[in-house]
């Protein structure tokens, strides 16, 4: 019998086409973020299912084992940030957050990123809420700011400290002279205070640090655990003052001291025999909570990946491993001299590696040493991002 | 194996869960069937199924269904773990595949129901935490609404937009990039 009156009406919708919001709600965690995102203009109830972070929670929980996200700024649009997946496709664009032609991704790998200058510029963006803070451009208050005068270029290293879950910059100003004396590396970290942008950046100041008594090589760092690791400089290639080019300088975020120095497995592991080596054939790198030295040649073509599986080891040395050896030669071939610089991005469930080099990004399976192209638009940097999209906090 | 395989059914058939819905009806359904639940799993092993398992929140009508769904795919598992241990050989592969062939019918025509039907099929797999049942059902819903403009899904089911046009608008001005 056909419902007669509106009440009757609205009671069969309700027992009958009506989505009860328990029903709704596990429906909803199948769908793709993107696609969620879509429905919450459908009524008042799912915007605020959708909308809800007990829900935003448990989407992020039933997608865990999906295909990883990246973020990415791409040559043809460097005031865009991009969230991006391994089919190439854009799940979502972050219209005004890439800065310019001058800003780059830094290679995270966290819910935030990271877009910063070498002139002082750097910007914390939360992709899931489009929130863009800018960090204070002066520095901090101290007898020796004059020293900042002298300097030409900065370089910025995010990081999450997991016990506060804090998210900190170290800044370094970095001025190398090719004149003994000349050169001068000043280092300052803030913390950033809401990725959210609601304090404004009132209440941040940059602290002025101590320097870790050598040069480093200013676009080395890389963060492990709330740790920046960094490559001490070229300066010291070939100057035979015994700072081998795989000598590790570490900083504390969460302490917001500089760490234990660490030697690298090439140096230590070498014995009386030192190969000849120089830092343009190593880089440091993140890689499933590891820090990793990468190391790659030409003759013949490789990259080694060495793990550091024990940093609070006895001494300095550590304990590394060499994870991973790769054939390279497929790729390097293909690419430009000045290019050729392969730079491990993450690790897959499936043991595969993704691999960025010369504004793309490839996948590489070790146990054929083949690399499959992933299909975008040249990259002009790239990072790695653990988020939820659906997350409005 | 086969005698113990027997064994095992013989011991699986002593074992039987009184399974009492929302409108007061029996069903009587070997331990096998019932464990597909989590949420009965647990009751079984804190030992408290002795009278019958009463399930207030789900209607006889619903809970023949999932019975009917947690019966073929106990059969499914129970010959998914015979096979991994015993045989290897190609033809009893070909007969595996077969059966998961079955299966995968067995589920296109469980979700031939009417919406309500499919509905409560999703809040008793929930609160029975049948975990392949409730992934059926939830990819069905989600299968209908992908892909969908919030207009279409709304004539789909039946839904009142009764946010004001600035709210819309703010929404829409929000999730932009979903829609590029």
């Amino acid at each position: 019998m056909a419902p007669t009156t509106r009440g009757m009406r609205a009671r069969a919708a309700a027992s009958g086409d009506r989505i009860p919001p328990d029903a709704l709600f596990e429906a909803l965690l199948c769908l793709p973020a993107r696609d969620v995102c879509r429905l919450r203009c459908v009524c008042r109830s799912w915007r605020d299912l959708i909308c809800d972070p007990v829900f935003a929670a448990a989407h992020a929980d039933a997608h865990r084992g999906d295909p990883p996200l990246f973020l990415a700024k791409f040559l043809d649009d460097k005031t865009s940030v991009y969230v991006v997946d391994l089919s190439g496709a854009v799940v979502k664009r972050v219209a005004g957050a890439g800065g310019g032609p001058y800003q780059q991704l830094l290679p995270t790998r966290l819910d935030v990123a990271c877009v910063a200058g070498d002139r002082n510029s750097c910007d914390v963006l939360n992709p899931a809420t489009g929130a863009l803070q800018s960090l204070p451009r002066n520095t901090a208050p101290d007898e020796n700011a004059h020293l900042v005068s002298l300097v030409t270029s900065t370089f910025f290293t995010l990081g999450r400290v997991a016990a506060t879950g804090e998210h900190k910059v170290l800044r370094m100003f970095s001025s190398i002279g090719l004149r003994s004396g000349s050169s001068r590396q000043v280092f300052e970290v803030i913390t950033v205070s809401s990725t959210s942008g609601g304090e404004g950046h009132g209440a941040q100041q940059w602290r002025r640090l101590q320097g870790p008594g050598l040069f480093i090589e200013e676009c080395s760092g890389t963060v492990v655990d709330g740790v920046v690791y960094f490559m001490t400089s070229s300066l010291y290639d070939g100057l035979g003052c015994g700072i081998r080019p795989d000598y590790i300088v570490s900083f504390d975020l969460g302490r917001e001291e500089w760490g234990r120095d660490i030697r690298g497995p090439i140096s230590s592991g070498a014995g009386g025999f030192m190969p000849r080596f120089n830092r343009n054939r190593l880089a440091l790198a993140e890689l499933s909570g590891y820090l990793v030295l990468a190391e790659q040649d030409r003759r013949p073509f490789t990259l080694d990946l060495w793990y550091l599986v024990d940093s609070a080891g006895r001494g300095m040395t550590g304990v590394w491993v060499k994870q991973y050896r790769i054939r390279t030669r497929w790729l390097v071939v293909r690419l430009p001299d000045d290019e050729d610089h392969l730079k491990p991005l993450l690790v897959l469930d499936d043991g595969k590696l993704v691999v960025y080099a010369d504004g793309r990004m490839f996948i590489c399976d070790p146990k054929t040493n083949s690399f499959k192209p992933v299909h975008m638009k040249r990259l002009d940097s790239v990072a790695v991002y653990t988020g939820n999209l659906l997350s409005l906090e | 194996m086969a005698s113990a395989g027997s064994g095992d059914e013989k011991a699986a058939a002593a074992a039987m869960i009184t399974l009492i819905s929302s409108d007061n009806e029996k069903f009587e359904v070997t331990e096998a069937t019932a464990t597909l639940s989590q949420t009965i799993r647990h009751m079984i092993e804190d030992g408290c199924t002795d009278g019958g398992v009463p399930l207030p929140n789900v209607t006889s009508k619903i809970l023949a269904r999932v019975i009917e769904y947690c019966k073929k795919h106990a059969t499914a598992a129970a010959g998914e773990e015979g096979s991994s241990s015993s045989f290897s050989d190609a033809a009893f592969l070909e007969v595996d595949r077969a059966f998961l062939e079955e299966l995968e019918e067995f589920d296109d025509a469980f979700l031939e129901v009417d919406r309500a039907t499919l509905f409560d099929l999703i809040l008793a797999a929930n609160y029975l935490d049948i975990k392949g049942l409730l992934n059926l059902t939830c990819q069905k819903v989600a299968d209908s609404v992908k892909g969908k403009t919030p207009e279409q899904i709304r004539e789909m089911y039946n839904i009142v937009n009764d946010l004001t046009p600035e709210e819309e608008a703010e929404i829409r001005r929000e999730t932009q990039w979903a829609f590029e």
